[in-house]
Formats: C-alpha cells, structure tokens, sequence
C-alpha cells in the first residue's frame, strides 16, 4: 500500500507512510471525539431522567392540629331544660289558680324552676370548663409534635442531601471515567498523528528544499 | 438519483470485493499507471514561484509596498508541505469510511470512486482513465481534484473546507455506528440482568438469564409458566415474563443511548438506513445491503439534514423495537424454568387440569 502510496502521493515512501499513517490515526482521533460527545449526551440525558428523590421524612406539620380546639358547649339541651322548667311552672300556676291555692304556694314553686336554672348554668358552666382544659391538653400534644416533626424534617433534609450527594458523586465518578477513557483515546489518536506526520516531516523538509533550492 | 446513487456505490463495493478483475485478461495485460505524483506535481511549479518572489525581496524589486505581499506568499509557500500533509492524511481518513463494512451506500458514491483511486485499487489506475491533481491555491488552501470515467462530474475537494467540516465535528462520509456492538452493550446496561451475568468482556455470558424479578409469579410465589405442546400428548413449562415491567425498566436507557447517537445526526442516519429502518436483524441487514434493498425507506443526507423532530422520535422507536425484536427477545422466549422439578416434560392434559383446578382454588370457586 505504501510503495502504491508513494507513486500515488509522490516524493517517495517515508511521505506517504506518514499521511497513511497519519489518516488513519486522524480517523481513530475524530472516532474518539466522536465517542467522547455520545457519552456525554447519553449521560446528560441519564441525568435528566432519573427518578425525583423523595424525601421519607418531608414536612407534614400542616397535618398537625389540635382537635380541641373548636369544642362547643352543648346549650340545646340546656334551653330545652329551661324551656320545659317554665311550662312546668306556668302549668303548675294555672293548676293552683283554678284550685284557688294560696300564693305562698306559687311562690315556692317560682323558687323551685329559678333553682333548677341554676343547675342548668352550672351544667354549662362545668361543661365550658372541661372544654378548656381539652383544648390546653390538645394544645399542648400540637406543640409536642411539631416540635417532633420538626426534628424529624431536619433528620430527612441532610438524609436527601445525603442520598443527592451520593448518586451525584457516583454518576460523575462515571462520567469521569468515561470522559477520561474518550480523552485518552483521543490524546493517543492524536499522538500517533503527530508521529506520523512528524516521520514525514523530514522527508518534506527534504523535497521543500529541492522544490524551494533558492531558500 | 438517490436510488442510482446507492447502486453505484454497491456495485463499487461488489466489484472492489468480487476479486472478478483479476480474471480479466485485458486486465492483466496491460500496465497499470498509479503514478498520480500529487506531492510533485503541485509543487513542480511551486519552485519557480518561490525562487522569484524570493528574488525580488531580496532584490528590492518587490509590487508590493514593504514587500508586505510578496511576504506572505512566501510564508505561504513555506507553510503549504504541512497543510498538503494535512489535507491529505484527514481526506484519506475520511474516504476510508467507504471501506468499513457496514458503509452507508446513500453517502454519495463519488466519495467512493476516489478512495478506490486514492488506495490504488485495480481498475482506477491512470490507465483505466482515472487521475489527481493537488493545487496550491493563492489563498493558502490547496484542493484535489479527481476525475474518470466513473465520476458523473469531477470531485473537488478544498483543504480549508475539509479543514472547517472536521473541527465543526462533521464528516465528509457518514460512518455507520456499530450498531451490534452497541445493543450487546446495551443489555448489560439495563438492569435486567444481575452483575455477575457480565463477563469480563462487559457483554452478557452465554448463560446469562434475565433477573427473577421481571418473571411473572402466583400470588402464592410460584412461577407463573407457559405450558407448551410438545405434541403427542406431552407438555413442558416455560417463564413467562413482565414485559411491561420490563419495558418500563429498559426504555430510560434506550432513550439515553439514542440521545448519544443523535450527537451525530449524520450517524444517525447511517444507522437508520442501515439497521434500524427495515427493523430486520443484523444478518438479515447485510443480505439486504447486498440486495439493494435498502435504499426504499432510506433518509437523505442532503435532504433530511438537520433531523426533524419526528424523524428524531420515529428512530427511538424504531431503535427500541430493534433492541426488543433483535437481543431482547431471545432472553424471553423459550426460557427454561429454573426450578429443576419444573422443568420436566410432563402429561399435558394432567397439566391442564391441575392448573385450572389452582385456579379454582386461588379464587375459591369450588
């Protein structure tokens, strides 16, 4: 091929077995390059689309609340208890009118339903008092558990920063590596080229000065 | 034009392979002239240039004020032995593409007419018609010119335009990715198969199984089999597989490899017309460069450069199916069972009617 080669190129063998040589190591340098940009996109790309890291322990304080917080006091049952307190009376009032009784009678029972709204009052009295001693209760087990929760966020955001960490470090471990490998290539490629060119080179200073006698 | 273009460079490549020339006795008779003197005869004249301008610096005499251009051709001159060494070497690396075996015969078949002359194969000698010229041009590029009677028109190629085309990464003639060597890769990097399946090759080991978790199970853990005839009453399990799992675990690598291969949209297409349009195996792709065949759904280089988006997206399918059909496909079909008790032949109608009274069991349907 060379000897061909010389005749084809000219200016004898060592010419042409330098640019042979030279071509093809061109060509495995551009093959190298071209390795190079293909693991680079399809590792970019690998990059792209991997799965989202999901975090384990993520902020769930929103979830948190205190479920004593709106209690109501039951007043229906109450009213209804005064309301029939006072039919009873107003009854009892008309009993004692048409059986002509004496007014120390109406009087006692007027005594009698004032008390029993009484009891009523302090029933919702008592019950308002249980509520708020629920509400600090619950009040108390929130803070307990955003305050847990907010241990717990801490823990996950350094285990994401962690797990992050450690695929990126991995994938550019790769990627060096493979980058490396193409760059090593393509350095060897294009060394060869220059030895080969290089080889030629004298050969050529040869022919410039036959062909450029005057310099 | 394309279809002719395809011929030509097939019937090149036959001709070149064929070793047919050398029972042609006119052939043989006659002398055979590679004497193309490229180097000598570009430079023939380059002497005399040089020696005079030489001259006139040195004599004062120069057209130019300071001698500022009679200056630069003389640097020029000086620099031109390196940049025909290099013009030359890259455009023999280039032309030798038509060469490999998996050569793009739509790549345009002059390319491969001058690499037949520029390696000095039988039949484009001087005296087969053929010839090359290399020309210092006054601008400082150089360009060889090709001409003989299988070119339509005579080539030329310009040393800066070359020059320009390879630093922008683009080639002169596409070269065909290794599509194999890619896709036998490719299976080792797609989770399906344990680490210690990969020999220290990098590809998979002949026995090589896809991992149990993408084999289809019952509830109760065991392996779900197909139950294949064998004939004459007789039956053997076989795996099945989750190929919806499976596809779902494979497709990011894919998309990622084509991603790759589409930094070249010039690959691109060589891989597409040579392998993945016709979505035919590797052996089968071969017969067909053989047959011509290729050119009917091929893509253009001058017409279909830069890729569209949907031509993008049809080759990552088409790339896809290729991978599944074509190197997938033979680890899930026709597995054996793994579990030795399992892998028996057995009475097939027995078979069937113990499977269909597990699944009444399963369901509590007796």
């Amino acid at each position: 091929m060379i000897g061909l080669g010389a005749a084809l190129i000219g200016g004898g063998l060592s010419i042409a077995g330098g640019i042979f040589g030279a071509g093809a190591a061109g060509k495995r340098a551009r093959d190298a390059a071209k390795d190079r940009r293909r693991l680079n996109n399809k590792l970019n790309t690998l990059e792209n689309s991997r799965q989202e890291i999901i975090n384990p322990y993520k902020d769930l304080s929103s979830m948190i609340s205190n479920p004593f917080s709106n209690l109501s006091v039951a007043t229906g049952a109450a009213e209804i208890q005064i309301e029939q307190a006072d039919i009873a009376l107003a009854n009892t009032l008309d009993t004692l009118r048409s059986t002509g009784a004496s007014a120390g009678g109406a009087t006692a029972l007027a005594q009698a339903a004032l008390k029993s709204k009484k009891g009523v009052a302090a029933g919702i009295e008592q019950q308002e008092k249980n509520n708020e001693d629920k509400r600090a209760a619950g009040e108390k087990q929130k803070q307990d558990a955003l305050m847990r929760e907010g241990q717990r966020v801490q823990q996950g955001e350094a285990w994401e920063f962690a797990q992050r960490e450690q695929r990126q470090m991995q994938e550019l471990d790769r990627t060096a590596a493979l980058l490396g490998a193409a760059r090593q290539a393509e350095a060897q490629a294009a060394s060869d080229r220059t030895g080969a060119i290089t080889g030629a080179i004298g050969a050529v200073g040869n022919i410039a000065s036959s062909y450029y006698g005057a310099k | 034009m394309e279809n002719n273009n395809i011929l030509k460079n097939l019937y090149l490549k036959q001709f070149n392979q064929s070793n047919a020339i050398a029972y042609s006795k006119e052939f043989i008779a006659s002398p055979s002239d590679y004497n193309f003197q490229l180097l000598d005869n570009a430079y023939r004249n380059a002497g005399k240039v040089y020696a005079k301008i030489k001259i006139a610096i040195e004599t004062n005499k120069c057209e130019s004020e300071h001698c500022t251009m009679e200056l630069a051709q003389i640097k020029q001159l000086e620099e031109a032995p390196q940049v025909s060494l290099d013009f030359l070497s890259s455009l023999i690396g280039e032309l030798s593409v038509t060469e490999e075996s998996s050569f793009d015969p739509n790549n345009n078949y002059a390319y491969t007419v001058a690499n037949s002359l520029m390696t000095s194969k039988p039949g484009f000698s001087k005296t087969d018609g053929y010839n090359a010229y290399l020309d210092l041009l006054e601008d400082g590029s150089q360009q060889i010119f090709f001409t003989g009677p299988a070119f339509e028109k005579d080539l030329i190629i310009n040393s800066a335009a070359l020059s320009a085309l390879l630093n922008s990464d683009t080639s002169l003639v596409a070269a065909t990715p290794d599509i194999n060597n890619d896709m036998l890769r490719l299976l080792t990097e797609v989770n399906l198969f344990d680490p210690n399946m990969i020999g220290e090759n990098k590809q998979l080991k002949a026995t090589a199984r896809i991992s149990e978790e993408f084999i289809l199970k019952n509830s109760d853990g065991s392996f779900d089999y197909e139950i294949v005839d064998l004939g004459n009453g007789k039956g053997r399990n076989m795996l099945q597989f989750d190929m919806t799992k499976i596809e779902k675990k494979v497709t990011p690598f894919i998309n990622a490899e084509v991603a790759g291969l589409m930094s070249s949209e010039q690959d691109t297409i060589a891989a597409w017309n040579v392998y993945i349009s016709k979505g035919t195996s590797v052996d089968e792709d071969a017969q067909m460069a053989q047959d011509a065949n290729a050119g009917s759904s091929s893509w253009s280089y001058e017409k279909d450069l830069p890729l569209q988006q949907e031509k993008k997206v049809l080759f990552e399918t088409k790339y896809k199916e290729y991978f599944m059909n074509n190197y997938l496909k033979q680890f899930t079909t026709n597995q054996m069972p793994t579990v030795k008790e399992d892998a028996a032949v057995f009475d097939l109608a027995e078979a069937k009617k113990a499977k269909a009274q597990k699944f009444l069991d399963d369901n509590n349907l007796n």
